[in-house]
């Protein structure tokens, strides 16, 4: 099984409710500041482009790469997050 | 008249379907072979560039914006379809797609497009195969230069395509379902590659309604807690303790008495006095008199 980080037990742990997009994991200051100037100010407005894309991982990634400039990792990072997160939650 | 004599047959594919756009001429099917493109482009478009050729330098620079044009090309025919196409389209291909709405319309016109070209280089390797025997060489080389350029343009970040395209190089059209297989697999190699998977993880206790599956022991007790716990395990019980101190108290305070008495009548005179109780001061008074009785006595 793989290593979560700490960001992401703390995301996965409990209802998102308000937190800022920041918050995911993978996503930190530089990738946090993009996603906002297009709009995604929270964490449960990605949510939402990720249900979008019906929970796909890989088209989730792929759209993250392009709206923020994410790496492969941060990106992987995050999808796996939010996938837990709905497992739990949705 | 011009020094250099363009020869669409020496083009790309995509440079020729974008030409045709370009100028407005009805794309054939998309898997057509590249001489019809050729046949149209020779049709409707060298007679136009009869009398335009101006300047040499537009060739050069077409050569080198090659890459970027064909992508240009798949985005102007994509970009025409409506969603309901979009979508009819990826269907075809077998995905389903959830709603095209802004944000994801280019996601999927971008999957779209890897999809068709994936498809249409298996399709074209398959046509080209047959050509060889009969065509010169010179056809196979562009056919195969154009796959790569397409290819490398078109792998970007996944280089699952390319080492899939090696295998079209080689496979024939009758194993497109293993390619697609292999190509799933490869892909999701790709989606993880620090070999993270997504997989579903169980359930938070509690949460959604799901009963608790992992029962957390109660708070931790403190050092001291379970110290003074021990301590008090092995101490007398309070009420015992009460108990006790009442009945030596009792027993001293008879001992008292017995010592002040010292003699048995008047222990008895107690004792009938404690057994009536409220009569406390006739006790002692009856202990007075027989007191001094024996003294007086005594001392007679």
């Amino acid at each position: 099984m793989s290593t979560t980080s700490q960001k992401h037990r703390d995301f996965v742990g409990e209802p998102m409710g308000d937190k800022s997009v920041t918050s995911l994991s993978g996503i930190g200051e530089i990738l946090g500041k993009k996603l906002e100037q297009q709009g995604f100010d929270k964490a449960y407005v990605v949510l939402g482009q990720f249900l979008l894309l019906k929970k796909d991982s890989e088209m989730f990634s792929e759209w993250l790469k392009d709206a923020s400039g994410a790496n492969s990792r941060q990106a992987g990072s995050c999808s796996q997050c939010l996938t837990e997160w709905c497992d739990a939650f949705l | 008249m011009s020094l250099f004599m363009e020869d669409p047959a020496h083009f790309s594919k995509s440079r020729l379907k974008l030409d045709l756009v370009a100028h407005n001429v009805v794309l054939p099917p998309t898997k057509s072979r590249k001489e019809i493109y050729v046949d149209l482009y020779l049709k409707h478009i060298a007679q136009k560039n009869a009398g335009d050729f101006s300047s040499d330098d537009e060739d050069q620079e077409q050569d080198l914006a090659d890459k970027e044009e064909e992508e240009d090309a798949e985005i102007l025919v994509q970009s025409c379809l409506t969603d309901d196409d979009l979508k009819a389209a990826l269907l075809k291909h077998g995905v389903k797609a959830g709603p095209i709405v802004a944000s994801t319309r280019a996601l999927y016109e971008n999957k779209l497009r890897r999809l068709e070209q994936s498809e249409g280089q298996g399709h074209v390797n398959g046509v080209e195969k047959g050509v060889l025997y009969s065509d010169s060489e010179e056809e196979e080389e562009q056919g195969e230069q154009e796959d790569g350029e397409s290819g490398s343009e078109g792998a970007k970040e996944e280089t699952a395509e390319q080492s899939n395209q090696a295998q079209q190089g080689s496979s024939q059209p009758s194993q497109e379902p293993v390619k697609d297989t292999i190509e799933e697999m490869f892909l999701n190699m790709e989606a993880s590659p620090t070999g993270i998977c997504a997989t579903r993880r169980r359930p938070i206790k509690g949460a959604a309604g799901r009963p608790v599956q992992y029962i957390y022991p109660d708070t931790p007790t403190s050092p001291t807690t379970l110290e003074r716990r021990e301590v008090e395990r092995r101490l007398v019980p309070i009420h015992i303790q009460i108990l006790v101190f009442f009945i030596l108290a009792c027993l001293l305070y008879i001992i008292y008495v017995c010592v002040e008495g010292n003699s048995f009548s008047p222990f008895v005179a107690l004792l009938d006095s404690l057994d009536q109780g409220s009569e406390s001061e006739e006790g002692l008074m009856l202990q007075a008199e027989t007191q001094d009785t024996p003294v007086i006595s005594g001392q007679e």
